[in-house]
């Protein structure tokens, strides 16, 4: 039998990793990976509680999460896209448009 | 606190310390597929290359589907693998395909002192408070195995479609409203006239996630 904080302390770590890519990395690109990268550390936790208390709610919970990110994803890559077309860029540094 | 402990409180605590150091095969294989997890995590943030960052999302993905499937929840094992490593990363690759832009300045360290007088602390007490709470709890709720429909597909559509019905209904209309937004986000403006050297038409993405739902 493993212990539930394993999977918590790896769910930590994943999350940590994508925290750091989102504040670290400039492209727009690899900050949307980081970001999926810390919803599957969520789903990982919930599947894990999940587990420890026999609930199968938990799947159904992480499913809805699972398709939630991918609707994320679909509209933060369209976005990327039509950045790219106006800016020629996504280095989300130089994005300052709504900064005033 | 020491006064309030009483004797189940005492067991629970002994139950995880012998639980803690005790290292079944089991336990074992969960942290070599972690270390990999984590391995391809880093490799995802620190490539330069986009397509190399998706293959190491990827092969992360393949890592947590291995780490549900241990949790027993083998329906979730299969959609990891399906949705994400499969329809998400590649509409990765095809935004990837369409930008095909060679990066100048991979990380920012504008600034960076600052937020670390912030941020060092901030984390430093939440790892604390973290594991104090971590290592202060039962180790394992329910050590025996869930019965064998425990994340079966037939448990969870059940689920899904009695409890979370309206969640699930929301849901779809989210992924609807994505597929339309990502259509109207992503496509050329040939009569709008803001640009009059417009590219060629690009292939949407916005088709990858709304096919496979």
């Amino acid at each position: 039998m493993i212990p539930i904080q394993d999977f918590l302390m790896l769910a930590a770590a994943l999350f940590a990793v994508g925290s750091l890519g989102v504040i670290l990395r400039r492209n727009a690109l690899i900050v949307l990976m980081s970001i999926e990268l810390q919803l599957n550390a969520a789903n990982l936790t919930l599947v894990a509680f999940g587990r420890a208390y026999h609930d199968s709610h938990a799947h159904a919970f992480a499913f809805l999460v699972m398709a939630v990110a991918a609707a994320e994803a679909a509209v933060g890559l369209a976005i990327v896209v039509g950045i790219f077309r106006n800016k020629k860029s996504v280095n989300v540094d130089e994005l300052t448009l709504m900064k005033h | 606190m020491s006064g309030l402990l009483l004797a189940p409180a005492v067991q629970a605590q002994m139950v995880a310390s012998s639980q803690l150091s005790e290292w079944p095969l089991a336990r074992v294989i969960l942290w070599i597929i972690g270390t990999f997890a984590i391995f391809f995590g880093v490799l995802t943030i620190t490539r330069k290359n986009p397509v190399g960052a998706v293959m190491s999302l990827v092969a992360t993905f393949f890592c947590l589907a291995a780490t549900y499937a241990m949790l027993f929840a083998h329906f979730l094992a299969a959609v990891q693998v399906l949705v994400y490593a499969g329809a998400i990363m590649v509409l990765f690759i095809f935004v990837v395909m369409v930008l095909n832009r060679d990066e100048t300045d991979a990380v920012s360290l504008r600034g960076v002192v600052l937020k670390g007088l912030v941020g060092v602390p901030a984390i430093f007490y939440l790892v604390l408070k973290l594991g104090w709470y971590l290592f202060h709890t039962a180790r394992v709720l329910h050590p025996e195995d869930p019965p064998a429909s425990f994340g079966t597909v037939e448990e969870v559509g059940k689920i899904l479609f009695t409890d979370y019905l309206f969640g699930f209904e929301a849901v779809s209309v989210l992924l609807l409203i994505a597929v339309i937004a990502a259509v109207v986000v992503a496509r050329t403006h040939k009569h709008a006239g803001t640009t009059p050297g417009s590219q060629p038409p690009t292939p949407s993405p916005a088709s990858g996630p709304g096919g496979h739902h």
